[in-house]
């Protein structure tokens, strides 16, 4: 099976990642932080060290990196952490269901009001769809960096540039983008959420919430954080205050040798041979006229979202697996994104390829596609 | 002879600390807080130098710690 849905999770992993990974298991068994044994010393400094290496990746200070299950719930938490007790959202028209169901039952069970702005081809027009939908209530602009249908990138650094001005907490969705794009917090962001098994390399399980620290969260999840144990009171200090329970010790070990292999690749690296493949399947597509790619002219990740004539996506990706080709039809679990593409019904099939894809195998799946 | 420890608010902080410290050239090694200090599950920087050569050096970089005790 070759896999073109690592947007969903990337696989293969680095070898690397492989061998941290069983090396944890059979090695750094203790309870991080949460003892004064050797065991949960060993381990407590593995994570440490992981936690440093997102926090230099990220541009971060150590501490203001905490470990999360995925980039849902780092998204949960950011979300949640500075808006359920009131106040009022805005995200963008091609939000993940991550950001979109958190900030919908804000609204549902909690009163907190939401704007869905417009994306545009025009920058200066999206920015301009965000502003006009600031109040004197709102707490935070939540948006994803780049779609997780199409990968068109939003413009982030400008709507930071917005929030700053206007005193708005920017909470940046970095699931596809982190490890592809130069993602930090020097680009204005207030929060970054993020997947570890993505771009990122690391095992599933694994998510980062990456903040300034100019925004204190409250918790949406309270418990033991090995530290301030004799009150009832949540630790207040990060990370501890928002890693309640025994951390994913296995997954953070295996995502530092992610964190390795994606600095020693280099993100820039890393974009331009995803590049060089979508280039190479859309060209190979645009040979077929029953093809319809979406958003092909606008900035993207390497990420194609496609069509083949009015054929449902879930059966054209149902076809490709019964031919040894691994992508996603269907939603991708983003309803906003495609009531804004107009393909609720049909959904999209969505080709997304990883740094150990090739272009032979972009020739074979082209074909395959030809095929059906 | 009695041994000097920063107790710390958490093994992040402290980390973080001994990491620095020891690259100014000071020395410190972590070590779970005794529970007859009072300290609870934190953990402690233990040091040589003066502490208040330390916690000078953690104020600077904005290193949170709770106290100094000597035990």
């Amino acid at each position: 099976m070759i896999n073109f849905d690592n947007s969903a999770t990337s696989f293969p992993k680095p070898e690397s990642v492989a061998r941290a990974v069983s090396a944890a298991v059979s090695r750094y068994g203790g309870n991080p932080g949460r003892g004064g044994h050797r065991l949960s010393e060993e381990a407590a400094q593995k994570v440490f060290d992981v936690r440093q290496l997102a926090a230099d990746f990220f541009h971060a200070q150590v501490e203001n990196v905490a470990f999360t299950q995925n980039c849902t719930f780092a998204l949960n938490m950011a979300i949640k952490g500075i808006a359920q007790y009131g106040g009022h959202v805005i995200i963008s028209d091609y939000e993940h269901n991550a950001v979109a169901r958190p900030v919908y039952a804000l609204w549902k069970m909690r009163g907190v009001d939401f704007s869905v702005a417009q994306v545009t081809n025009d920058d200066d027009l999206t920015l301009e769809n965000f502003e006009k939908l600031v109040r004197h209530d709102t707490r935070a602009l939540v948006c994803t960096v780049a779609s997780n249908v199409t990968g068109r990138v939003l413009p982030y650094r400008r709507l930071a540039q917005m929030c700053k001005r206007r005193g708005i907490c920017f909470i940046g969705d970095a699931a596809q983008a982190a490890g592809v794009l130069d993602i930090t917090l020097d680009d204005g962001f207030d929060f970054i959420c993020t997947a570890g098994h993505k771009s990122l390399y690391g095992p599933t399980g694994t998510g980062l919430l990456v903040t300034n620290g100019n925004y204190a969260l409250s918790t949406i999840i309270e418990g033991g954080t090995g530290a301030t144990s004799a009150q009832l009171e949540q630790t207040g200090f990060l990370p501890e205050r928002l890693e309640s329970g025994t951390i994913n010790t296995v997954g953070i070990i295996g995502l530092g040798e992610g964190l390795r292999f994606v600095r020693k690749k280099t993100p820039q690296a890393i974009l331009r041979h995803e590049k060089k493949l979508c280039d190479q399947f859309e060209q190979l597509l645009s040979r077929d006229k029953r093809v319809k790619i979406y958003e092909q002219n606008v900035p993207r990740l390497p990420v194609t979202a496609f069509n083949i004539a009015d054929v449902h996506s879930e059966e054209v990706a149902q076809k490709l697996s019964q031919k040894g080709f691994a992508l996603r039809g269907g939603l991708q679990c983003a309803a906003l994104a495609h009531r804004t593409l107009a393909t609720t019904e049909q959904g999209v099939v969505r080709f997304s390829p990883s740094v150990f894809n090739t272009p032979l195998q972009v020739s074979a799946l082209a074909k395959a596609i030809g095929s059906i | 002879m009695k041994k000097t420890l920063i107790t710390m608010t958490s093994i992040t902080y402290a980390m973080k600390a001994k990491k620095l410290l020891n690259g100014l050239g000071i020395f410190c090694e972590i070590e779970k807080t005794p529970k007859n200090a009072g300290s609870g599950c934190g953990y402690s920087l233990r040091v040589k130098d003066p502490p208040e050569r330390i916690t000078a050096q953690l104020d600077r970089l904005n290193i949170p710690y709770r106290s100094v005790i000597q035990i």
